[in-house]
This record gives C-alpha cells, sequence and structure tokens, in this order.
C-alpha cells in the first residue's frame, strides 16, 4: 500500500492522473492499440488454424506483421504504464489488474514457448499439407490469452 | 420504449452486464477496424505487400461487417441502457458523426479505391490515412464520452 502511494505520489503520475486531457488521451492511443494490433493477432490466429486468409502463406502472416506487433506492444505498455502508476492506489488490490499482469506474463511464456516451433517455423508449417496441431495449439491458446487480457482491462473499472 | 426500457433494466440491474457488454463493443471494434486497418496498412504500403489490397479486402470484409454489427448492437444496448446520459453528454454526439462518417466512406469511397486495380498511390495513401483518422477518433470519441459529461 504506501509502495503503491509513493508511486502514485511521484509529480508527474500525480499531475497526469490529475488531468482533464493527459488520462483520456493515453487510455485512447492504449484502447487504439488494440484495434490496429489486435487485428494482426487476430488475423495471424485464424490463419495458422487455417480458418482465413488461406491465399496468404503464414510466412507472409507472420513476417510482414511481427515489426507492427511489436511496435504496437511497445506503445500499449508504454501508454499502459502511466495509466496503472499513477492510480497505483487503486490498482494493488484489484484482482482484475492482477489476473492482468499473470496473463501479460503467460503471453510472454507463449511467446518463449511457441516461437522457436511455431512462429519461427513458418516455412516449415507452409510446406506441411496439413496445418500441424502444435500451430493450431498456439493460435487457441493466443486467442484465449488476449481475449482474457482485454475483458480483463476493462473489468478493472469495475472493481471496488 | 418497451425495448429502451427492458435493456435499461438488463443492464443497470445486472451488475455485470454493462462492462460486459462494453467488452463485446470494444472486441467486436478490435476485430471490426482491425481488418479495416489491415487494409489501410496495405495501401500505405506498410504490410502484407505480397498481395494486393483488393485482395486483402476480400478476405477481411466479413470480419469487418461481423466486427461491426457486434459494435452497433453492443453500443445501441450500452446508449438504451442510460440514454438520458448520452444526450446530454457534450462528446457522444460528434462521436455518432464522425461514426456515420467512418461507415459511409469505408463502404463508398474508400472501397472503391481499395479495390482500384492500379490505383495512384497518392490516392490509395490518403485514402488509408483519412480512414485510419476516422476509425481512431471514434475511439478517442468513446473514450471522452466517459471522461467529459
Amino acid at each position: 500500500m504506501n509502495i503503491a502511494h509513493s508511486i502514485q505520489s511521484i509529480d508527474f503520475l500525480t499531475a497526469f492522473s490529475e488531468s482533464v486531457l493527459a488520462y483520456p488521451i493515453v487510455l485512447s492511443i492504449h484502447l487504439t492499440c488494440i484495434a490496429l494490433f489486435g487485428g494482426m493477432i487476430l488475423v495471424t490466429d485464424l490463419r495458422l488454424l487455417g480458418i482465413t486468409f488461406k491465399g496468404l502463406t503464414i510466412t507472409e502472416v507472420v513476417t510482414s506483421f511481427r515489426p507492427w506487433k511489436r511496435v504496437g506492444g511497445t506503445i500499449m505498455i508504454a501508454m499502459g504504464l502511466p495509466l496503472a502508476a499513477s492510480e497505483a492506489e487503486k490498482y494493488a488490490p484489484n484482482p482484475f489488474f492482477w489476473t492482468k499482469m499473470v496473463v501479460l506474463g503467460l503471453i510472454g511464456v507463449h511467446a518463449l514457448i511457441f516461437r522457436p516451433i511455431v512462429y519461427n517455423q513458418t516455412e516449415e508449417l507452409d510446406r506441411s499439407p496439413v496445418i500441424p496441431t502444435k500451430a493450431k495449439v498456439a493460435a487457441i491458446l493466443s486467442l484465449g490469452l488476449w481475449t482474457t487480457m482485454f475483458v480483463m482491462g476493462r473489468l478493472i473499472a469495475y472493481w471496488d | 420504449m418497451l425495448l429502451q426500457n427492458e435493456i435499461a433494466d438488463a443492464l443497470s440491474n445486472n451488475e455485470w452486464a454493462f462492462p460486459l457488454a462494453e467488452c463485446v463493443h470494444i472486441g467486436g471494434f478490435a476485430v471490426g477496424v482491425g481488418s479495416i486497418a489491415l487494409v489501410d496498412f496495405r495501401m500505405l504500403n506498410l504490410g502484407l505487400r505480397h498481395e494486393t489490397a483488393a485482395r486483402i479486402l476480400r478476405y477481411t470484409e466479413l470480419w469487418t461487417v461481423i466486427g461491426l454489427v457486434f459494435v452497433v448492437f453492443s453500443g445501441a444496448a450500452l446508449f438504451l441502457s442510460q440514454p438520458n446520459v448520452y444526450l446530454v453528454n457534450q462528446v457522444f454526439p460528434y462521436k455518432m458523426y464522425v461514426l456515420l462518417a467512418a461507415l459511409l466512406y469505408n463502404f463508398t469511397v474508400h472501397r472503391k479505391v481499395a479495390t482500384m486495380e492500379n490505383p495512384p498511390p497518392v490516392l490509395s495513401k490518403s485514402m488509408a490515412i483519412v480512414s485510419l483518422l476516422l476509425w481512431v477518433s471514434i475511439v478517442f470519441g468513446g473514450i471522452f464520452t466517459g471522461f467529459l459529461e
């Protein structure tokens, strides 16, 4: 609690949460990233499941989105940090916030597991006559993790 | 009126209904607008360069429509749950005007240029930028509706 109070008392963060414009602008950017880069994650997962975009190879989808997902992820985290830190005392006891953070961690674990065997092996996936199970598992887990992440994000506002 | 009362009751009596409708609203937006953004990114030469914008549009169009249908219906439910709050809000009407403009733009001019054989690069790039600006301002409109009264 004390740590949370000290964090949100940092001058810059106090000014930020009290500002009429800065807080909603940063929140809007955070959400815009969901639309722009969430769409890319969705398309990648649906392609790995073989549901849509079959005219494109998995390699094309994965490689052309990769830099944009990195940019999007960076902006999202950069915007998310002041949003949470400036209201640290509200966030610290919030179970939805912590669930979201655990899911964020799990997304990292997902990347560690599946990047070497799926996302970096797209040419092998494209050569295979049927999409291998490991790719489908990666896609379903990714869809589940990101959906939970965004639902938790919205629910943070509703816990008191 | 009856419909309005029923929705208002459902969303205000059930603690979780409003946030869940919001999740559907934002999730639908991510799918609908995310898929439009893919076409825009292609028109700006920023991704999926092996495909034409026209083909990307064809792959994504169904997702765009499905996403936007969810957005509009969940948005209508959210609105009807507290119409008085939204009707007097100083940002909300602008969000609706921009939404109308974005929808018209997307399914007319934007679609036309995206499906052109060889559009002049300046034309398709400016089309894509306008499209992204319209949709992004709707996100801002939505957030500011909640922050300014």
